[in-house]
């Protein structure tokens, strides 16, 4: 990402999807417009972005850079940020 | 956080993996071995044909990679701390997996059997709720559905 392209275009952010929220989105990535805020916004956003997946989004926890962040982490355009919904495994 | 090198030991080089065949879990016993360890719990969660009536043809796993591998991991690192394990193992598979095929294994190995069940059942709960692993279940009539339990907690909730 050049600094010059950044400063012009609107930021966005791209967000890693799983499970029922990529069979619902039909994606496993979306990237949405971003001018900053904390994980719990990341939620919002989502949720707003694509109702079908809003009731899954209020639900998911927010990761960053393949760790769990807290609800006031702050977001940045460029961070690596997933979605992940109640889990299942096992 | 507790005893750093004691706690890489009972973890091991491979302590946690997420793998796409066949889960061998008395493979996964020889790997643990300690002296002083006299109980050993081996835990393997096999896929359901038949839940409450229901047929499952099969499940498939989804996973966010790292952050499973990340968290299995640090759940390891705490139960081999809280327990007082001499080691702790586990595998996870992904894909897809067919009714009496294992999808998850753990090996809890303690000095007595006490530690070893306890540690096995908590590794077990703690999987089921922060670990970001997801099945989709696969019916006869072609059916399919993303399991997303009703939680109160969300995954990573204490992160």
């Amino acid at each position: 990402m050049h600094e010059d392209q950044t400063a012009a275009a609107p930021a966005t952010l791209a967000i890693a999807l799983f499970a029922g929220m990529a069979a619902a989105a039909g994606t496993r990535r979306l990237d949405l417009p971003w001018s900053g805020g904390t994980a719990a916004d990341v939620r919002r956003l989502v949720a707003e972005a694509l109702p079908a997946l809003a009731a899954l989004a209020a639900r998911s926890g927010v990761a960053v850079a393949d760790r769990y962040v807290t609800d006031d982490a702050p977001i940045a355009a460029g961070d690596d940020v997933a979605l992940i919904p109640p889990v299942s495994g096992g | 956080m507790g005893s750093g090198s004691q706690t890489d030991n009972a973890l091991g080089a491979a302590g946690v993996a997420l793998v796409r065949g066949p889960i061998d879990a008395a493979a996964l016993l020889a790997t643990v071995g300690d002296a002083a360890a006299g109980g050993n719990v081996v835990f393997v969660g096999t896929v359901r044909g038949l839940t409450a009536g229901r047929r499952t043809t099969s499940l498939t796993y989804d996973a966010h990679e790292p952050l499973a591998l990340a968290t299995l991991e640090a759940l390891c690192r705490e139960a081999i701390d809280r327990f007082g394990l001499a080691a702790c193992r586990v595998r996870h598979r992904l894909g897809t997996v067919l009714p009496g095929e294992a999808s998850v294994a753990i090996v809890a190995s303690a000095p007595h059997r006490r530690e070893a069940f306890a540690a096995a059942e908590w590794v077990m709960e703690r999987i089921k709720c922060d670990v970001p692993i997801w099945k989709c279940e696969e019916r006869p009539d072609g059916g399919r559905e993303w399991a997303h339990p009703a939680t109160t907690a969300r995954p990573g909730g204490d992160a």
